[in-house]
């Protein structure tokens, strides 16, 4: 691929990136800065789940038992994996709209991110409301 | 680097390339907390949790050195009125943070408790 991605553009360097982003025109580079940002909100949004899901498994044992925490922890983490993942296509997307000059597609991993976090919370207050053993 | 105080200048007022870095500095700070917590994991599962210290290290050690390197590419891209997408330095983050995460997944499901 990367071959073929070398002689398509003759010369040009990055052409493989050039081939990802598939055609269009560098936008404001504010946008494009403003893009990277973004992504980096959502990196950091999934190291704080990786934390988050590590430290459940690693310290909260005691307190949810080792099933319930190792549910939870995994959650996080499966969370952390979309995300940390996603973050990388959504900004592939909005890069590619902005150079064809498109509006900007709406963020997938969101609605994933609020229901996860959401049914975390949930699980964990009803975890502590009906009493642990 | 002594020749040079400083990023060159730039005309923006929205400061994008300065709270660009901070963001990437933001970034490199919660990996290093990651990589604490990774190191009070280690008690838990044994060495297996090197191989997770050893990529958020190396991740949080490649940012902060091509760090000034972003800065000044920020700054030229606003002087020039464009920036090249940094496809490769995205593509490499994410995969890292893909890593870790399927890492953590397979030593809470898979590598055994010490005792």
């Amino acid at each position: 691929m990367i071959n073929k991605a070398n002689t398509a553009a003759s010369g040009e360097r990055g052409s493989l990136s050039s081939r990802i982003l598939g055609g269009g025109s560098d936008p404001d580079p504010r946008f494009t800065l403003a893009n990277e940002r973004t992504f980096l909100a959502w990196i950091r949004t999934s190291l704080a789940m990786l934390a988050g899901g590590v430290a459940v498994e690693a310290f909260m044992a005691n307190f949810f038992g080792p099933e319930l925490g190792k549910i939870v922890s995994v959650l996080l983490l499966a969370l952390a994996l979309i995300t940390g993942g996603g973050s990388y296509f959504r900004w592939l997307s909005v890069e590619r709209a902005m150079r064809s000059k498109a509006s900007l597609p709406l963020p997938w991993i969101a609605p994933i991110l609020a229901t996860g976090t959401a049914l975390i919370a949930a699980a964990t207050g009803a975890f502590i409301l009906v009493g642990h053993t | 680097m002594a020749a040079q105080l400083g990023p060159p200048s730039h005309a923006d007022t929205g400061l994008q390339p300065e709270r660009t870095d901070l963001a990437w500095g933001r970034t490199i700070l919660s990996v290093l907390v990651a990589t604490a917590v990774f190191l009070r994991w280690i008690p838990h599962h044994g060495l297996f949790v090197g191989t997770l210290i050893v990529t958020a290290a190396t991740t949080a050690v490649v940012i902060s050195f091509t760090r000034k390197r972003r800065l000044h590419r920020a700054v030229r891209g606003i002087n020039q009125g464009r920036i090249p997408p940094d496809v490769a330095s995205t593509a490499a983050f994410a995969a890292s943070a893909v890593i870790l995460s399927l890492l953590s997944i397979y030593t809470v499901l898979f590598v055994p408790l010490n005792p």
